[in-house]
Protein backbone atom coordinates (compact mmCIF):
# COMPACT_ATOMS: atom_id res chain seq x y z
CA UNK A 1 0.00 0.00 0.00
CA UNK A 2 1.10 3.27 -0.84
CA UNK A 3 -0.54 6.63 0.72
CA UNK A 4 0.34 9.96 -1.01
CA UNK A 5 -1.41 13.03 1.49
CA UNK A 6 -1.46 16.57 0.58
CA UNK A 7 1.69 15.82 -1.44
CA UNK A 8 3.31 19.13 -2.86
CA UNK A 9 6.58 19.47 -4.41
CA UNK A 10 7.74 23.03 -5.37
CA UNK A 11 11.01 23.29 -7.53
CA UNK A 12 12.02 27.48 -7.08
CA UNK A 13 9.23 28.84 -9.10
CA UNK A 14 7.19 25.39 -10.71
CA UNK A 15 5.02 23.36 -8.46
CA UNK A 16 5.20 19.77 -9.79
CA UNK A 17 3.32 17.98 -7.43
CA UNK A 18 0.35 20.16 -6.07
CA UNK A 19 -1.88 18.45 -2.92
CA UNK A 20 -1.83 15.59 -4.34
CA UNK A 21 -3.60 12.64 -2.46
CA UNK A 22 -4.34 9.02 -3.36
CA UNK A 23 -3.77 5.67 -2.07
CA UNK A 24 -2.66 2.61 -4.47
CA UNK A 25 -3.38 -0.35 -2.87
CA UNK A 26 -2.48 -4.39 -3.36
CA UNK A 27 -3.89 -6.67 -5.83
CA UNK A 28 -4.24 -4.94 -8.58
CA UNK A 29 -2.08 -3.14 -11.19
CA UNK A 30 -2.67 0.67 -10.96
CA UNK A 31 -1.91 3.39 -14.01
CA UNK A 32 -0.40 6.39 -13.03
CA UNK A 33 -1.39 8.49 -16.00
CA UNK A 34 -0.20 11.98 -17.11
CA UNK A 35 1.29 13.92 -20.01
CA UNK A 36 5.04 14.64 -20.15
CA UNK A 37 5.77 17.01 -17.64
CA UNK A 38 2.76 16.32 -15.46
CA UNK A 39 4.92 15.48 -12.29
CA UNK A 40 4.76 11.51 -12.47
CA UNK A 41 8.38 11.02 -11.61
CA UNK A 42 8.84 13.78 -9.52
CA UNK A 43 5.72 11.97 -7.37
CA UNK A 44 7.59 8.60 -7.48
CA UNK A 45 10.71 10.06 -6.21
CA UNK A 46 9.22 11.63 -3.65
CA UNK A 47 7.56 8.17 -2.98
CA UNK A 48 10.97 6.82 -2.87
CA UNK A 49 12.55 9.15 -0.55
CA UNK A 50 15.07 10.78 -3.14
CA UNK A 51 13.30 14.22 -3.30
CA UNK A 52 12.07 15.91 -0.40
CA UNK A 53 7.91 17.06 -0.30
CA UNK A 54 7.79 20.93 0.33
CA UNK A 55 4.58 19.47 2.37
CA UNK A 56 2.82 16.76 3.02
CA UNK A 57 3.51 13.10 3.35
CA UNK A 58 3.83 10.06 0.30
CA UNK A 59 4.36 6.33 2.65
CA UNK A 60 5.01 2.79 1.95
CA UNK A 61 3.27 0.52 4.17
CA UNK A 62 2.90 3.07 6.59
CA UNK A 63 6.38 4.74 6.99
CA UNK A 64 8.39 7.00 5.26
CA UNK A 65 10.31 5.27 2.48
CA UNK A 66 13.54 6.23 4.26
CA UNK A 67 13.13 4.69 7.56
CA UNK A 68 12.79 1.74 5.85
CA UNK A 69 15.68 -0.77 6.88
CA UNK A 70 15.19 -3.53 4.21
CA UNK A 71 13.62 -1.45 1.39
CA UNK A 72 14.28 -3.57 -1.01
CA UNK A 73 12.07 -6.26 1.10
CA UNK A 74 9.87 -4.00 0.74
CA UNK A 75 9.53 -1.83 -2.20
CA UNK A 76 11.47 -2.65 -5.40
CA UNK A 77 11.31 0.58 -8.27
CA UNK A 78 12.72 1.07 -11.25
CA UNK A 79 12.95 4.45 -13.15
CA UNK A 80 15.34 5.01 -15.34
CA UNK A 81 16.31 1.66 -16.74
CA UNK A 82 19.34 3.19 -18.11
CA UNK A 83 21.01 4.14 -14.65
CA UNK A 84 23.30 1.94 -14.28
CA UNK A 85 26.95 1.85 -14.79
CA UNK A 86 27.90 1.16 -18.32
CA UNK A 87 30.83 -0.75 -17.78
CA UNK A 88 29.52 -2.96 -14.91
CA UNK A 89 27.79 -6.21 -15.94
CA UNK A 90 24.48 -7.32 -15.28
CA UNK A 91 25.41 -9.43 -12.87
CA UNK A 92 27.68 -7.04 -10.42
CA UNK A 93 25.08 -4.77 -10.66
CA UNK A 94 22.01 -6.52 -9.12
CA UNK A 95 24.98 -8.08 -6.97
CA UNK A 96 25.97 -5.22 -4.83
CA UNK A 97 22.12 -4.53 -4.90
CA UNK A 98 21.48 -7.66 -2.65
CA UNK A 99 24.68 -7.09 -0.49
CA UNK A 100 23.65 -3.55 0.49
CA UNK A 101 20.23 -5.10 1.70
CA UNK A 102 21.40 -8.72 2.69
CA UNK A 103 19.43 -10.36 0.01
CA UNK A 104 20.66 -13.94 -0.52
CA UNK A 105 22.66 -14.60 -3.82
CA UNK A 106 20.49 -17.10 -5.52
CA UNK A 107 18.06 -14.24 -5.89
CA UNK A 108 20.54 -12.62 -8.63
CA UNK A 109 20.13 -15.46 -10.03
CA UNK A 110 16.46 -15.87 -9.58
CA UNK A 111 15.61 -12.61 -11.10
CA UNK A 112 17.91 -12.99 -13.95
CA UNK A 113 16.17 -16.32 -14.97
CA UNK A 114 12.97 -14.58 -14.50
CA UNK A 115 13.58 -11.60 -16.52
CA UNK A 116 15.22 -13.83 -19.15
CA UNK A 117 18.38 -11.78 -19.26
CA UNK A 118 20.46 -15.04 -17.66
CA UNK A 119 22.45 -15.24 -20.93
CA UNK A 120 23.73 -11.90 -21.10
CA UNK A 121 24.28 -11.58 -17.46
CA UNK A 122 28.05 -10.84 -17.68
CA UNK A 123 27.71 -8.54 -20.53
CA UNK A 124 28.56 -4.91 -19.73
CA UNK A 125 25.32 -2.92 -18.93
CA UNK A 126 26.55 -0.35 -21.52
CA UNK A 127 26.23 -2.68 -24.77
CA UNK A 128 22.23 -3.63 -23.80
CA UNK A 129 19.21 -2.47 -26.06
CA UNK A 130 17.08 -0.38 -23.99
CA UNK A 131 14.94 -3.74 -24.01
CA UNK A 132 17.52 -5.47 -22.06
CA UNK A 133 18.29 -3.00 -19.70
CA UNK A 134 14.51 -2.45 -18.79
CA UNK A 135 14.27 -6.29 -18.43
CA UNK A 136 17.74 -5.23 -15.73
CA UNK A 137 15.66 -2.64 -14.08
CA UNK A 138 12.49 -4.95 -13.64
CA UNK A 139 15.25 -7.73 -12.18
CA UNK A 140 16.38 -4.82 -9.69
CA UNK A 141 13.11 -3.84 -8.70
CA UNK A 142 12.34 -7.53 -8.08
CA UNK A 143 15.32 -8.51 -6.55
CA UNK A 144 13.99 -7.94 -2.68
CA UNK A 145 10.91 -9.93 -3.56
CA UNK A 146 9.10 -6.86 -2.35
CA UNK A 147 5.23 -6.18 -1.87
CA UNK A 148 5.17 -2.69 -4.05
CA UNK A 149 6.54 -2.48 -7.19
CA UNK A 150 6.99 1.02 -8.50
CA UNK A 151 7.88 1.28 -12.59
CA UNK A 152 8.27 4.60 -14.47
CA UNK A 153 7.15 4.22 -17.99
CA UNK A 154 8.47 0.57 -18.12
CA UNK A 155 7.44 -0.44 -22.12
CA UNK A 156 9.08 2.82 -23.54
CA UNK A 157 11.76 1.08 -25.78
CA UNK A 158 10.11 -2.32 -25.46
CA UNK A 159 9.78 -4.98 -28.68
CA UNK A 160 5.93 -5.78 -28.96
CA UNK A 161 6.63 -9.20 -27.82
CA UNK A 162 8.58 -7.46 -24.47
CA UNK A 163 5.17 -5.41 -23.92
CA UNK A 164 3.24 -8.77 -23.78
CA UNK A 165 5.40 -10.04 -21.47
CA UNK A 166 5.95 -6.88 -19.12
CA UNK A 167 2.07 -6.63 -19.00
CA UNK A 168 1.93 -10.26 -18.00
CA UNK A 169 4.07 -10.10 -15.63
CA UNK A 170 2.76 -6.84 -13.92
CA UNK A 171 -0.85 -8.75 -13.50
CA UNK A 172 0.38 -11.44 -12.24
CA UNK A 173 2.62 -9.80 -9.50
CA UNK A 174 -0.80 -8.05 -8.81
CA UNK A 175 -2.53 -11.74 -8.62
CA UNK A 176 0.06 -12.85 -6.39
CA UNK A 177 -1.27 -9.82 -4.05
CA UNK A 178 1.41 -7.13 -4.48
CA UNK A 179 1.07 -3.61 -5.05
CA UNK A 180 1.80 -2.42 -8.41
CA UNK A 181 1.85 1.48 -9.70
CA UNK A 182 2.84 1.61 -13.23
CA UNK A 183 3.31 5.22 -14.56
CA UNK A 184 2.63 5.74 -18.17
CA UNK A 185 1.73 8.43 -21.00
CA UNK A 186 0.01 5.81 -22.94
CA UNK A 187 -3.18 5.61 -22.08
CA UNK A 188 -3.47 2.57 -24.88
CA UNK A 189 -0.87 0.93 -22.74
CA UNK A 190 -2.76 1.29 -19.66
CA UNK A 191 -5.80 0.80 -20.60
CA UNK A 192 -4.72 -2.89 -21.58
CA UNK A 193 -2.49 -3.50 -18.32
CA UNK A 194 -3.75 -1.39 -15.39
CA UNK A 195 -7.29 -1.84 -13.63
CA UNK A 196 -7.71 0.83 -11.42
CA UNK A 197 -6.14 4.42 -12.63
CA UNK A 198 -4.82 7.88 -11.11
CA UNK A 199 -5.00 10.43 -13.51
CA UNK A 200 -2.68 13.57 -12.75
CA UNK A 201 -2.18 17.18 -14.88
CA UNK A 202 0.12 19.78 -13.59
CA UNK A 203 1.12 18.18 -10.57
CA UNK A 204 -2.83 17.86 -9.57
CA UNK A 205 -5.16 14.96 -9.31
CA UNK A 206 -7.35 14.90 -12.10
CA UNK A 207 -9.29 11.72 -11.26
CA UNK A 208 -9.07 8.56 -10.09
CA UNK A 209 -11.46 4.91 -10.27
CA UNK A 210 -11.14 2.03 -12.70
CA UNK A 211 -10.93 1.78 -16.61
CA UNK A 212 -14.53 0.78 -16.79
CA UNK A 213 -15.61 4.08 -14.21
CA UNK A 214 -13.47 6.62 -16.46
CA UNK A 215 -14.67 5.41 -19.74
CA UNK A 216 -18.29 5.01 -18.47
CA UNK A 217 -18.58 8.55 -17.53
CA UNK A 218 -17.21 9.79 -20.98
CA UNK A 219 -19.25 10.90 -23.94
CA UNK A 220 -20.26 8.35 -25.96
CA UNK A 221 -20.69 8.55 -30.24
CA UNK A 222 -22.16 6.23 -32.72
CA UNK A 223 -20.92 5.87 -36.23
CA UNK A 224 -23.80 4.94 -38.63
CA UNK A 225 -23.71 4.20 -42.39
CA UNK A 226 -25.92 3.91 -44.99
CA UNK A 227 -25.78 2.89 -49.02
CA UNK A 228 -27.24 6.45 -49.65
CA UNK A 229 -24.93 8.71 -48.42
CA UNK A 230 -26.65 12.14 -49.42
CA UNK A 231 -30.12 11.11 -48.18
CA UNK A 232 -28.56 9.83 -44.67
CA UNK A 233 -26.88 12.90 -44.20
CA UNK A 234 -30.11 15.27 -45.41
CA UNK A 235 -31.68 13.12 -42.53
CA UNK A 236 -29.63 14.34 -39.71
CA UNK A 237 -29.28 17.59 -41.07
CA UNK A 238 -33.13 18.20 -41.14
CA UNK A 239 -33.04 16.85 -37.53
CA UNK A 240 -30.07 19.25 -36.27
CA UNK A 241 -27.90 16.35 -35.03
CA UNK A 242 -24.37 17.00 -34.39
CA UNK A 243 -22.07 14.86 -36.63
CA UNK A 244 -18.99 14.92 -38.59
CA UNK A 245 -18.28 13.14 -41.76
CA UNK A 246 -16.19 10.19 -41.51
CA UNK A 247 -14.96 7.61 -44.13
CA UNK A 248 -18.05 6.86 -46.11
CA UNK A 249 -20.34 6.78 -43.14
CA UNK A 250 -20.24 9.91 -40.34
CA UNK A 251 -19.95 10.33 -36.42
CA UNK A 252 -22.63 11.18 -34.62
CA UNK A 253 -22.14 12.68 -31.03
CA UNK A 254 -26.08 14.06 -30.19
CA UNK A 255 -28.58 10.68 -30.36
CA UNK A 256 -27.36 7.06 -29.02
CA UNK A 257 -28.07 4.28 -31.88
CA UNK A 258 -31.63 4.01 -30.96
CA UNK A 259 -32.63 7.03 -31.76
CA UNK A 260 -30.26 7.56 -34.92
CA UNK A 261 -32.35 3.64 -35.69
CA UNK A 262 -35.55 5.62 -35.27
CA UNK A 263 -34.46 8.41 -37.37
CA UNK A 264 -33.38 6.93 -40.24
CA UNK A 265 -36.49 5.11 -40.41
CA UNK A 266 -38.48 7.77 -40.32
CA UNK A 267 -36.56 9.44 -43.42
CA UNK A 268 -36.92 5.86 -45.12
CA UNK A 269 -33.09 5.81 -45.38
CA UNK A 270 -31.52 2.02 -44.93
CA UNK A 271 -28.75 2.07 -42.72
CA UNK A 272 -25.95 -0.43 -43.41
CA UNK A 273 -24.02 0.02 -40.25
CA UNK A 274 -25.11 1.17 -36.68
CA UNK A 275 -22.40 1.19 -34.07
CA UNK A 276 -21.75 2.78 -30.53
CA UNK A 277 -18.77 3.97 -30.20
CA UNK A 278 -17.64 3.75 -26.61
CA UNK A 279 -14.71 6.44 -26.03
CA UNK A 280 -11.39 4.83 -25.42
CA UNK A 281 -9.02 5.83 -22.19
CA UNK A 282 -7.23 7.96 -24.32
CA UNK A 283 -10.10 10.03 -25.81
CA UNK A 284 -10.77 10.55 -22.02
CA UNK A 285 -7.21 11.63 -20.67
CA UNK A 286 -6.90 13.94 -23.64
CA UNK A 287 -10.33 15.32 -22.44
CA UNK A 288 -9.49 15.31 -18.97
CA UNK A 289 -6.71 17.12 -19.14
CA UNK A 290 -7.51 19.60 -22.18
CA UNK A 291 -9.57 20.22 -19.09
CA UNK A 292 -6.92 20.76 -16.61
CA UNK A 293 -4.74 23.07 -18.74
CA UNK A 294 -7.46 25.18 -19.01
CA UNK A 295 -8.32 25.63 -15.54
CA UNK A 296 -4.55 25.59 -14.69
CA UNK A 297 -4.39 28.42 -17.13
CA UNK A 298 -6.97 31.08 -15.50
CA UNK A 299 -5.40 34.08 -13.44
CA UNK A 300 -7.47 32.53 -10.45
CA UNK A 301 -6.04 28.78 -10.13
CA UNK A 302 -2.66 30.31 -9.13
CA UNK A 303 -3.36 33.08 -6.42
CA UNK B 1 16.35 -14.52 6.28
CA UNK B 2 16.06 -11.88 9.26
CA UNK B 3 19.22 -10.41 8.88
CA UNK B 4 19.13 -7.09 9.27
CA UNK B 5 21.57 -4.58 6.52
CA UNK B 6 24.50 -3.31 8.88
CA UNK B 7 26.98 -0.59 7.53
CA UNK B 8 29.39 -3.69 6.50
CA UNK B 9 26.58 -4.77 4.17
CA UNK B 10 26.79 -1.24 2.61
CA UNK B 11 30.43 -1.57 2.85
CA UNK B 12 30.70 -5.05 0.87
CA UNK B 13 27.90 -3.82 -1.72
CA UNK B 14 30.08 -0.44 -2.20
CA UNK B 15 33.53 -3.08 -2.95
CA UNK B 16 31.46 -5.13 -5.64
CA UNK B 17 30.60 -1.67 -7.25
CA UNK B 18 34.34 -1.07 -6.66
CA UNK B 19 35.86 -4.07 -8.14
CA UNK B 20 33.31 -4.44 -11.19
CA UNK B 21 34.48 -0.90 -13.42
CA UNK B 22 37.48 -0.69 -14.89
CA UNK B 23 38.09 2.24 -14.11
CA UNK B 24 38.92 1.19 -10.47
CA UNK B 25 41.28 -0.90 -11.72
CA UNK B 26 42.74 1.16 -14.26
CA UNK B 27 43.28 3.46 -11.80
CA UNK B 28 45.03 1.61 -9.22
CA UNK B 29 47.50 0.13 -11.50
CA UNK B 30 48.02 3.62 -12.57
CA UNK B 31 48.97 4.69 -9.40
CA UNK B 32 51.59 1.76 -9.00
CA UNK B 33 52.82 2.21 -11.82
CA UNK B 34 53.26 5.91 -11.70
CA UNK B 35 54.64 5.54 -7.84
CA UNK B 36 57.31 3.13 -8.43
CA UNK B 37 58.18 3.97 -12.50
CA UNK B 38 58.63 7.01 -12.16
CA UNK B 39 60.20 6.89 -8.71
CA UNK B 40 62.73 4.68 -10.72
CA UNK B 41 63.33 7.38 -13.63
CA UNK B 42 63.86 9.78 -11.24
CA UNK B 43 66.17 8.11 -8.77
CA UNK B 44 67.83 6.69 -11.82
CA UNK B 45 68.47 10.57 -13.21
CA UNK B 46 69.64 11.65 -9.52
CA UNK B 47 72.17 9.13 -9.55
CA UNK B 48 73.51 9.86 -13.02
CA UNK B 49 74.18 13.42 -12.26
CA UNK B 50 75.47 12.79 -8.69
CA UNK B 51 78.79 13.52 -9.94
CA UNK B 52 78.19 16.51 -11.09
CA UNK B 53 76.21 17.77 -8.06
CA UNK B 54 77.34 20.50 -6.42
CA UNK B 55 78.19 20.31 -2.44
CA UNK B 56 75.30 22.77 -1.69
CA UNK B 57 72.82 20.24 -3.05
CA UNK B 58 74.12 17.36 -1.83
CA UNK B 59 74.37 18.94 1.58
CA UNK B 60 70.69 19.34 1.75
CA UNK B 61 69.58 15.86 -0.44
CA UNK B 62 66.73 13.88 0.85
CA UNK B 63 67.02 10.56 -0.45
CA UNK B 64 64.05 9.78 1.21
CA UNK B 65 61.62 11.98 -0.61
CA UNK B 66 63.63 12.04 -3.80
CA UNK B 67 62.79 8.24 -4.22
CA UNK B 68 59.07 8.99 -3.35
CA UNK B 69 58.81 11.48 -5.95
CA UNK B 70 56.15 9.37 -7.87
CA UNK B 71 53.69 10.47 -5.27
CA UNK B 72 53.67 13.66 -6.88
CA UNK B 73 52.35 11.92 -10.15
CA UNK B 74 50.41 9.15 -8.51
CA UNK B 75 48.55 11.69 -6.09
CA UNK B 76 46.29 12.67 -9.14
CA UNK B 77 45.66 9.04 -10.46
CA UNK B 78 44.44 8.17 -6.47
CA UNK B 79 42.25 11.89 -6.50
CA UNK B 80 40.52 10.23 -9.99
CA UNK B 81 39.97 6.89 -7.90
CA UNK B 82 38.17 9.05 -5.41
CA UNK B 83 36.12 11.43 -7.80
CA UNK B 84 35.20 8.74 -10.27
CA UNK B 85 33.82 6.27 -7.65
CA UNK B 86 31.09 9.25 -6.61
CA UNK B 87 30.81 11.22 -10.13
CA UNK B 88 30.17 7.71 -12.09
CA UNK B 89 27.23 7.25 -10.04
CA UNK B 90 25.84 10.72 -11.12
CA UNK B 91 26.37 10.81 -14.51
CA UNK B 92 24.88 7.07 -15.15
CA UNK B 93 22.06 8.49 -13.05
CA UNK B 94 22.68 5.18 -10.74
CA UNK B 95 23.00 7.16 -7.40
CA UNK B 96 19.39 6.66 -7.36
CA UNK B 97 19.33 2.94 -7.43
CA UNK B 98 21.90 3.65 -4.69
CA UNK B 99 19.56 5.68 -2.86
CA UNK B 100 16.60 3.42 -3.47
CA UNK B 101 18.75 0.31 -2.26
CA UNK B 102 20.53 2.86 1.33
CA UNK B 103 17.81 5.57 2.38
CA UNK B 104 20.68 6.62 5.38
CA UNK B 105 22.64 8.36 3.04
CA UNK B 106 25.14 8.92 5.44
CA UNK B 107 25.62 5.10 5.56
CA UNK B 108 26.40 5.24 1.83
CA UNK B 109 28.77 7.83 2.10
CA UNK B 110 30.88 6.36 5.18
CA UNK B 111 30.70 3.05 3.27
CA UNK B 112 31.86 4.92 -0.56
CA UNK B 113 34.57 6.12 2.07
CA UNK B 114 36.02 3.44 3.56
CA UNK B 115 36.42 1.48 0.41
CA UNK B 116 38.40 3.96 -1.30
CA UNK B 117 40.18 4.63 1.53
CA UNK B 118 40.90 0.87 2.54
CA UNK B 119 41.67 0.11 -1.08
CA UNK B 120 44.29 3.22 -1.41
CA UNK B 121 45.97 2.82 1.39
CA UNK B 122 46.80 -1.04 0.89
CA UNK B 123 47.87 0.04 -2.93
CA UNK B 124 49.95 3.57 -1.88
CA UNK B 125 51.66 1.81 1.07
CA UNK B 126 52.90 -1.22 -0.97
CA UNK B 127 53.71 1.39 -3.82
CA UNK B 128 55.99 4.00 -1.61
CA UNK B 129 57.42 0.59 0.30
CA UNK B 130 58.15 -0.58 -2.80
CA UNK B 131 59.12 2.81 -4.46
CA UNK B 132 61.82 3.27 -1.61
CA UNK B 133 63.43 0.22 -1.40
CA UNK B 134 63.97 0.26 -5.39
CA UNK B 135 65.24 4.12 -4.91
CA UNK B 136 67.54 2.73 -2.18
CA UNK B 137 69.05 0.42 -4.45
CA UNK B 138 69.36 2.34 -6.80
CA UNK B 139 71.20 5.48 -5.00
CA UNK B 140 73.22 2.48 -3.81
CA UNK B 141 77.33 2.94 -3.83
CA UNK B 142 76.53 6.10 -5.61
CA UNK B 143 74.29 8.41 -3.55
CA UNK B 144 73.85 8.51 0.13
CA UNK B 145 70.95 6.23 1.29
CA UNK B 146 68.15 5.91 4.12
CA UNK B 147 66.84 3.06 5.76
CA UNK B 148 63.47 1.77 7.22
CA UNK B 149 65.51 1.06 10.35
CA UNK B 150 65.28 4.83 11.33
CA UNK B 151 62.06 5.82 12.80
CA UNK B 152 61.82 8.92 11.01
CA UNK B 153 62.52 7.09 7.70
CA UNK B 154 60.10 4.86 8.48
CA UNK B 155 57.30 7.30 9.14
CA UNK B 156 58.07 9.42 5.86
CA UNK B 157 57.41 5.97 3.74
CA UNK B 158 54.00 5.30 5.64
CA UNK B 159 52.62 9.23 5.72
CA UNK B 160 53.73 9.05 1.84
CA UNK B 161 51.51 6.50 1.24
CA UNK B 162 48.76 8.19 4.12
CA UNK B 163 49.04 11.64 1.90
CA UNK B 164 47.63 9.53 -1.42
CA UNK B 165 44.90 8.09 0.79
CA UNK B 166 43.64 11.24 2.19
CA UNK B 167 44.10 12.86 -1.31
CA UNK B 168 41.75 9.91 -2.60
CA UNK B 169 38.92 10.81 -0.03
CA UNK B 170 39.36 14.52 -0.91
CA UNK B 171 38.22 13.80 -4.46
CA UNK B 172 35.74 11.41 -3.32
CA UNK B 173 34.64 14.39 -1.33
CA UNK B 174 34.58 17.17 -4.37
CA UNK B 175 32.90 14.41 -6.12
CA UNK B 176 30.06 14.69 -3.49
CA UNK B 177 30.06 18.29 -4.15
CA UNK B 178 30.07 19.00 -7.69
CA UNK B 179 29.18 15.72 -9.17
CA UNK B 180 30.57 16.10 -12.13
CA UNK B 181 33.96 13.92 -13.00
CA UNK B 182 35.38 17.18 -15.24
CA UNK B 183 34.69 19.87 -12.90
CA UNK B 184 35.74 17.71 -10.09
CA UNK B 185 38.70 16.61 -11.20
CA UNK B 186 39.62 20.47 -12.47
CA UNK B 187 39.18 21.42 -8.69
CA UNK B 188 41.65 18.63 -7.34
CA UNK B 189 44.12 19.34 -9.71
CA UNK B 190 43.84 23.49 -9.15
CA UNK B 191 44.28 22.69 -5.03
CA UNK B 192 47.62 21.10 -5.83
CA UNK B 193 49.09 22.79 -9.19
CA UNK B 194 47.21 25.84 -8.97
CA UNK B 195 47.39 27.36 -5.71
CA UNK B 196 50.92 27.29 -5.10
CA UNK B 197 51.46 29.39 -8.10
CA UNK B 198 49.21 31.82 -7.03
CA UNK B 199 50.50 32.21 -3.93
CA UNK B 200 54.06 32.81 -5.70
CA UNK B 201 51.66 36.07 -6.38
CA UNK B 202 52.04 37.09 -3.05
CA UNK B 203 55.41 38.64 -0.93
CA UNK B 204 57.83 36.54 0.15
CA UNK B 205 56.68 36.87 4.10
CA UNK B 206 52.93 35.50 3.43
CA UNK B 207 54.10 32.97 0.84
CA UNK B 208 56.17 31.61 3.96
CA UNK B 209 53.29 31.88 6.15
CA UNK B 210 50.55 30.44 3.69
CA UNK B 211 52.93 28.20 1.68
CA UNK B 212 52.95 25.73 4.69
CA UNK B 213 48.90 24.97 4.48
CA UNK B 214 48.74 24.00 0.95
CA UNK B 215 48.09 20.32 0.45
CA UNK B 216 51.26 19.82 -1.73
CA UNK B 217 53.62 21.44 0.67
CA UNK B 218 51.70 19.38 3.43
CA UNK B 219 52.55 16.17 1.22
CA UNK B 220 56.23 17.14 1.39
CA UNK B 221 56.36 17.67 4.88
CA UNK B 222 54.99 14.46 5.87
CA UNK B 223 57.07 12.61 3.33
CA UNK B 224 60.20 14.33 4.57
CA UNK B 225 62.28 12.99 7.87
CA UNK B 226 63.27 16.01 9.19
CA UNK B 227 61.32 19.32 8.35
CA UNK B 228 62.57 22.28 6.34
CA UNK B 229 62.21 26.19 6.92
CA UNK B 230 59.04 27.46 7.24
CA UNK B 231 56.98 24.23 6.72
CA UNK B 232 55.11 21.83 9.55
CA UNK B 233 56.63 18.67 10.70
CA UNK B 234 55.07 15.19 9.59
CA UNK B 235 52.28 14.88 11.88
CA UNK B 236 51.59 18.61 12.13
CA UNK B 237 51.15 18.03 8.42
CA UNK B 238 49.24 14.80 8.60
CA UNK B 239 46.40 15.97 11.05
CA UNK B 240 45.96 19.43 8.83
CA UNK B 241 46.00 17.31 5.64
CA UNK B 242 43.34 15.13 7.50
CA UNK B 243 41.03 17.82 8.72
CA UNK B 244 41.11 19.08 5.23
CA UNK B 245 39.84 15.95 4.11
CA UNK B 246 37.29 15.67 6.96
CA UNK B 247 35.90 19.05 5.76
CA UNK B 248 35.47 18.28 2.09
CA UNK B 249 34.13 15.07 2.67
CA UNK B 250 31.71 16.35 5.58
CA UNK B 251 30.68 19.37 3.53
CA UNK B 252 29.92 16.86 0.51
CA UNK B 253 28.15 14.08 2.88
CA UNK B 254 26.30 16.83 4.05
CA UNK B 255 25.31 17.99 0.32
CA UNK B 256 23.94 14.64 -0.52
CA UNK B 257 21.84 14.46 2.77
CA UNK B 258 19.87 17.13 1.77
CA UNK B 259 19.88 17.36 -1.51
CA UNK B 260 16.78 16.00 -3.92
CA UNK B 261 18.34 12.80 -6.52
Amino acid sequence: MISVVHLTKRFRKTTAVNDLSFDVRPGVVTGFLGPNGSGKSTTMRLILGLDFATSGSATVNGKRYRELVQPLREVGALLDAKAVHPGRSARQHLRALAASNRLAARRVDEVLELTGISSVADKKVGTFSMGMSQRLGIAAALLGDPGILLFDEPVNGLDPEGIRWIRDLFQSLAREGRTVFVSSHLMSEMALTAEQIIVIGRGRLITQGSVDELTAGAKSEVYVRARDTSALEDALRTRAVTFRPEGPGFVVASLDAEAIGDLALAAGVALSTLTPQRASLEEVFMDLTADSVEYSASPAAHS
Amino acid sequence: MSTKPTIASVVRSEWIKFRSVRSSVTGVVVTLLLTIGLGALITLAVRSHWSQTDAVRRATFDPVSTSLSGTLFAQFAVGVIGVLFITAEYSSGSIRTSLAAVPQRLHLVAAKALVVGLVVVVVAEVACFVTFLVGQSIFSGVVPTASLSNGAVLRSVIFAGLYLTLLSLVGMGLGLILRQSAASISVFTSLLLILPILTLLLPQSWQNAINRFEPSQLGQSMMSPTPTANTFGAWSAFLILALYTAGVVGVGAGMLERRDH
